[in-house]
């Protein structure tokens, strides 16, 4: 068949969900097929039904920890002394020329030192700062990158492309081609689902849509109050027994009005009421942590206490349970077949009061994210689970000297080289790839660009990235637009 | 010396000698003798270049078949200097030593001794014949979309006179030995062509006055009487604010507000209630501003090209995001009135459509000197009102300003002048002011160049405005401005614009259109299934003596012929033979838009709001929502009264944060234009039907609606006439007695339950009925508004 008539096909025949797996409706499909009503080529296929990797990989399902406002590498991963020899003085013309800056002033712009103290972690001996000593006693698991970069500087244009590989509005994000690509086995849930703690990121949903492709294929946002899921409650006064009756009165007048119409997207429409009414349990089942023991709780720091700060970057109070919360359902995700999920928190935007935010931050994620590669390790869900630390740039050596600002307590966004770092799935742990020149300003060795970053990250799934695409306005578009390079030193 | 300048030094140098490493060794020296371009040139320029560089084909702008055209260079400048071989770009790229692309791109690499002869060519003046020495290829394309529109005869078949559009519909059919479905019943067809041309389902009362309506045109009655209601214009205004990617806020971080963005939806809705001529619809939206003495209603109708997004995130460069708003102009003119997909010519020649780099600019020519502004453009009642309140506000003015001058005068005290001064300023601030509108308008002229690789940052050569030359008449819209480009669009040349236009409104009707591809018209799309009816359809639109541009009437031209009214009930005989359908042996059934199927449900439950257009509001939304825009910068503060209650199309559409429903029911992104929307069918959808506050008050509404209307009837009448609201007809005997079974099962849940049911009741139950009476009758309404022929047309 012609593809073009082959995407009709399916978009009439949506049969599946962001919610739906193939299982159940795969059967519903065979069972039409041999009940004569759906002939061979008309046989329904759930756009999230599994499908085969291009070639045998480690990596099934991806957990993705978003840091939005970017997480200064200076203060976390990448130390560089020379900043502290050079705090306070100019640099060079040479470096800021034919730079753009968001907020800085650069003719009066001064190098800003760190106060940090470093030490070095695990046999690979990387060296992170005292504000990250949890992630410190999993080093030996994770790939640290310290040679990220970027072309965007501004927050949205630059979340656009670390999660869609385009600056552009309306390109699917890395969950969606890998929900399109590979499918997904959740029984009763998404196969991606998005978790966000503190306030909301400036990309928005553009960070998890599904962009040109069909909309099944789009990031569930799971909520942070409340039901995980929009209009999951029943309505006041609506018991499950009345919504049982519902769902079933709704299966039999369907299928009344389908023996005389004979639209298979009828029975679509069934099956997405019966998931409906799956998920109506099964979503708060995956919240309900009385499952979980007193120690795992304890150590994903669930219920630590959460130290005042006086600043409303991050959206004001809870978000230390939150997102450790968010860290644990990542797992329990996971574990029931979700293929990608995302981590977002916002915000890392640290234009001033830096030391103490970043720490509040800091404080916030090093307990749980640690937890979580250790848990998942103990589990033995490391090896297929891909987990990312990701932001959309990082922060200047120069310090912030905004106009109309008192002092400078703040770095403003580089893009030019920033860290992050990837663990499980098929990573190489303990590697510690790239470097920077001897103020953090520019990669030296081993440059990758998030292009390249997306072609590694698909290599795990098993996926060739030049081979996974779509066709829209007249185009076969990729993650990866039309640049990338595996980087085959972050591969075990 | 500092270390740190130190280390930057080192650095360099380091990047200085990668850099030298990178430089292969010097070029082949020019060729020592006299040359012949016939036997010496030629051969090379053959074999190697005019593959892609010829007179119709100039990929990267570059032709090397023609001494002028050689000397004028490519996009990004010159290529040849005459005498100076080793300066020509030409050379560096043949021989491999340019930093940036290789010539020919794949193949065998010129040889040093081929190299040395193109040189020593230039060297000695670039001698060329100047007789055409290429056998051109047509510069016109033979795809068929490109070829002017003829006007197709109707095929003849047997002796009845068929409606146009079944006539070529059934002689298809005919050739397949199919023939066509019956016409649907009356209930399912009058609910179709309400939803289609209005987007509102009949009431119950116009169901029974149609079946009793016995007259032979009680149908076209019923499309005229369509055709002429306000809802109409609402209907397919909507449509077409997908393709103008219309929304409420700017889109990029802070996504704020657009207040008045709602002028240009209600231009386009009245637009369509007055039947405005596509012509001029045409032009009035892409050049309005230019029109001698335009109106204020012509420059809100330009906003059509005020809807790309906005980015004021700190420190962005404006002239990236300009660009990126003008690139987005030129895709969606070129998508909306050609079917071109232009986009790829941003960064390169197309691939596969003949509309080369250069001429992507060529058309960004036209809007590259555009600048966004508001208006001022008071709406009809304050052109009635205003004069008096600034007369009333000019008068104040006055006495303030004299009061002020006399205590001045008189030397009152510092605290009673201030006070004066203060009243003065406080007054000035509350002019009266007319409601203003987003528009374009033309600032100081740019010279455009292309862009390389859509770089902003790079440009390439000078470029003037002008239409893709591939496309006919275009010689008189060079160097022309948007409104020259607006009338060529729709000028009797250009075969484009009505066979995209027919194509568009068929696709809404049928679900696929007579070409698969919306937006693309181009090689790469798909073929018409029926290339006689649609360029019989684009004529009819067009020509002065038929529809002359009437959307009116193709509409009603479609909605009346045998093909729009059959049923959609699935044919089994041709599900292997057509599986798409694509014959039109039958309807298709099509699931509503997101805005419908709130429609509808407000419709059912009386509860709907029926003003036309104004600004946009904010029905109820789930918690949490808004929080996700930009550090919550997009305050929900819901809509109270009648407002609550108005249709899809008028919800504030916060880009970063849209209303939930809609996006659950597949309403586009609008960040860019939409041709097609897609058609899902996902648990989401279940979820926000049975579960969303909005749809349970709905029928909550619904509920009280049939226990009021059809107090102390028998269940069976109340039963009837709820499906008759929900869905249009009476309920068969077999549904009736499912849904009697239901109720009972409902009134026993809520029995049992008291407490549950007085909240599932809702507000206010009716005289003399009971809490849990109402609550069983809520699930029922509910369960109606959950089955799969409510968000259905059929």
């Amino acid at each position: 068949m012609h593809p073009h008539a082959e995407q009709l096909l399916r978009d009439r025949r949506h049969f599946l969900t962001t919610s739906a797996n193939g299982v159940g409706l795969l059967a519903l499909a065979a069972l039409l097929t041999e009940d004569g009503r759906l002939s061979a080529a008309n046989a329904v296929v759930s756009p999230l039904a599994p499908k085969p990797p291009h070639f045998p990989a480690k990596a099934k399902n991806c957990i993705c920890i978003y840091l939005e406002g970017a997480p200064s590498q200076l203060d976390l991963f990448d130390p560089k002394p020379k900043l502290n020899a050079l705090h306070g003085q100019k640099l060079p013309e040479s470096f800021t020329k034919n730079v753009r800056f968001a907020f800085l002033q650069k003719d009066t712009a001064t190098v800003m030192g760190s106060p940090r103290q470093w030490k070095k972690y695990g046999q690979c001996g990387m060296e992170l700062s005292d504000f990250l000593p949890h992630l410190g006693s999993v080093a030996d698991e994770i790939a640290w990158v310290r040679s990220m970069h970027t072309e965007a500087f501004n927050h949205h244009p630059g979340q656009l492309l670390m999660n869609t590989g385009s600056t552009m509005f309306g390109r699917p994000s890395m969950g969606s081609w890998l929900n399109y690509g590979l499918g997904s086995v959740a029984k009763n849930l998404p196969g991606y689902v998005v978790l966000s703690a503190g306030r909301g990121t400036s990309g928005g949903t553009s960070n998890w849509g599904s962009g040109f492709l069909p909309s099944p294929y789009a990031g569930t946002l799971f909520r942070n109050q409340g039901e995980p899921v929009l209009n999951l409650a029943n309505p006041e006064g609506l018991s499950d027994a009345m919504q049982a009756r519902t769902i079933e009165a709704i299966r039999d007048l369907n299928g009344v009005r389908h023996a005389r119409i004979g639209d298979a997207e009828i029975e679509s429409r069934v099956a997405a009421y019966e998931l409906a009414f799956r998920m109506q349990s099964a979503a708060p089942d995956l919240i309900d942590l009385s499952q979980e023991d007193q120690s795992t709780m304890d150590a994903y720091g669930i219920n630590r206490s959460e130290p005042e700060i006086q600043a409303h970057r991050g959206g004001g109070k809870g978000q230390f349970r939150q997102f450790a919360t968010n860290c644990l359902l990542a797992r329990r995700l996971v574990e029931r077949g979700v293929r990608f999920v995302s981590l977002f928190h916002a915000s890392w935007d640290h234009h001033s009061n830096l030391d103490s935010e970043l720490q509040h931050n800091s404080l916030m994620a090093d307990q749980p994210v640690a937890a979580l590669i250790r848990d998942l390790k103990q589990r033995g869900l490391l090896d297929e689970t891909l987990v990312l630390w990701l932001s959309e740039f990082g922060r200047t050596p120069l310090g912030e000297n905004r106009r109309g600002r008192a002092g400078v307590t703040g770095r403003d966004h580089h893009p030019y080289a920033f860290t992050v770092w990837m663990a499980g799935g098929g990573v190489k742990g303990g590697t510690i790839l790239g470097t920077t020149d001897e103020i953090g300003w520019n990669v030296t060795t081993d440059p990758v660009h998030i292009n390249d970053l997306h072609a590694t990250i698909l290599h795990l799934f098993g996926m060739d990235h030049k081979k996974l695409t779509y066709r829209f306005q007249g185009r076969d578009f990729r993650l990866t637009d039309v640049a990338g390079n595996v980087v085959t030193k972050l591969l075990a | 010396m500092n270390t740190l300048i130190r280390a930057f030094l080192l650095l360099s140098a380091t990047l200085g000698s990668v850099l030298a490493q990178a430089v292969p060794p010097a070029l082949p020296p020019a060729d020592p003798g006299v040359i012949d371009f016939e036997k010496d040139v030629r051969p090379i320029l053959a074999e190697a270049c005019w593959k892609c560089h010829n007179a119709a084909k100039q990929r990267g702008g570059v032709r090397l078949d023609d001494r002028k055209a050689l000397l004028a260079g490519g996009n990004s400048g010159a290529i040849v200097e005459v005498g100076q071989s080793a300066k020509s770009r030409l050379i560096a790229v043949v021989a491999g030593h340019d930093e940036e692309m290789k010539m020919p791109p794949s193949g065998p690499s010129l040889t040093a001794k081929q190299v040395g002869i193109l040189r020593a060519w230039i060297d000695q003046g670039l001698k060329l014949p100047t007789t055409r020495i290429v056998d051109g290829i047509a510069s016109s394309s033979s795809h068929w979309a490109f070829q002017p529109i003829r006007r197709p005869s109707v095929p003849r078949l047997g002796e009845n006179t068929l409606h146009p559009v079944d006539a070529f519909i059934q002689a298809r059919l005919a050739e397949e030995h199919v023939r066509p479905a019956p016409e649907a019943d009356r209930t399912t067809l009058l609910r179709r062509v309400y939803l289609d041309l209005t987007g509102l389902p009949p009431t119950p009362s116009e169901v029974e006055a149609f079946l009793k309506d016995a007259s032979p045109d009680a149908y076209e009655k019923i499309v005229d009487h369509l055709l002429a209601s306000p809802h109409y214009g609402e209907k397919w205004a909507r449509h077409w604010l997908d393709a103008a990617r219309y929304a409420d806020s700017d889109g990029y971080e802070k996504d704020t507000g657009r207040p008045y963005a709602w002028r240009y939806r209600d231009w386009v809705i009245s637009a369509l209630n007055a039947d405005k001529p596509f012509d001029a619809f045409t032009i009035e939206q892409l050049a309005g501003d230019l029109l001698p003495n335009a109106t204020p209603a012509q420059k809100i109708a330009t906003g059509f090209h005020r809807q790309t997004l906005t980015n004021k995130e700190g420190g962005v460069d404006q002239e990236e995001f300009r660009v990126a708003a003008v690139v987005d102009r030129v895709s969606t003119t070129a998508t909306v009135w050609l079917g071109l997909t232009v986009a790829c010519a941003q960064c390169h020649d197309h691939k596969y459509d003949p509309i080369s780099h250069r001429e992507f600019y060529q058309i960004f020519a036209y809007f590259d000197s555009d600048v966004e502004t508001n208006i001022s453009a008071p709406l009809p009642e304050e052109v009635a009102t205003l004069p008096a309140k600034r007369a009333e506000w000019e008068r104040k003015h006055q006495e303030l300003t004299e009061a002020l001058a006399l205590a001045k005068k008189e030397k009152r005290t510092a605290a009673e002048l201030k006070k004066r001064e203060k009243a003065l300023a406080d007054h000035a601030k509350t002019a009266p002011q007319p409601t203003p509108a987003m528009t374009l308008a033309l600032g100081p002229t740019r010279a455009t160049h292309v862009m390389m690789r859509g770089d902003f940052l790079r440009p390439g050569v000078a470029v003037k405005s002008g239409t893709p030359a591939v496309l006919p008449g275009g010689d008189r819209t060079a160097n022309g401005n948007r409104l020259d480009l607006a009338r060529w669009l729709v000028s009797q040349d250009n075969p484009l614009t009505a066979r995209v236009m027919v194509n568009w409104v068929w696709q809404k009707y049928f679900g696929r259109g007579l070409v698969a591809t919306l937006n693309d018209f181009g090689t790469q799309g798909e073929k018409p299934s029926h290339p006689e009816l649609l360029d019989w359809l684009a004529a009819e639109f067009r020509d002065p003596a038929r529809c002359h541009w009437s959307w009116k009437k193709l509409h009603r031209l479609i909605v009346t012929s045998a093909t729009y009214k059959q049923s959609s009930a699935d044919r089994p005989e041709l599900r292997d033979r057509d599986p798409l359908n694509v014959w039109l042996a039958r309807q298709n059934r099509l699931r509503l838009p997101a805005e419908l199927i709130r429609d509808s449900a407000l419709a059912a439950s009386g509860l709907l709001t029926r003003t036309i257009g104004g600004p946009s509001v904010r029905p109820p939304q789930p918690a949490g929502i808004s929080e996700l825009t930009y550090a919550g910068s997009a305050k929900w503060a819901t809509s109270t009264g009648s407002a609550r209650y108005r249709r899809g199309l008028y919800i504030w559409f916060q880009r970063t944060s849209p209303y939930p429903m809609l996006m659950t029911f597949d309403s586009p992104d609008s960040n860019v234009c939409v041709m097609r929307r897609e058609q899902s069918n996902t648990p989401l959808q279940a979820l926000t039907l049975l579960n969303d506050t909005v749809f349970v008050e709905l029928a909550q509404a619904l509920a009280k609606r049939v226990l009021l209307e059809r107090a102390g009837k028998p269940v069976s009448e109340q039963l009837t006439y709820a499906v008759l609201l929900v869905l249009g007809r009476r309920p068969t005997p077999v549904e009736r007695q499912r849904l009697e079974r239901l109720l009972g099962d409902f009134q026993i849940l809520a029995a049992k339950e008291p407490q549950a049911a007085q909240k599932l009741a809702g507000s206010v139950p009716p005289q003399g009925v009971s809490p849990a009476e109402v609550a069983a009758w809520v699930a029922l309404a509910r369960t109606l508004m959950n089955l799969d022929e409510f968000v259905t047309r059929e």
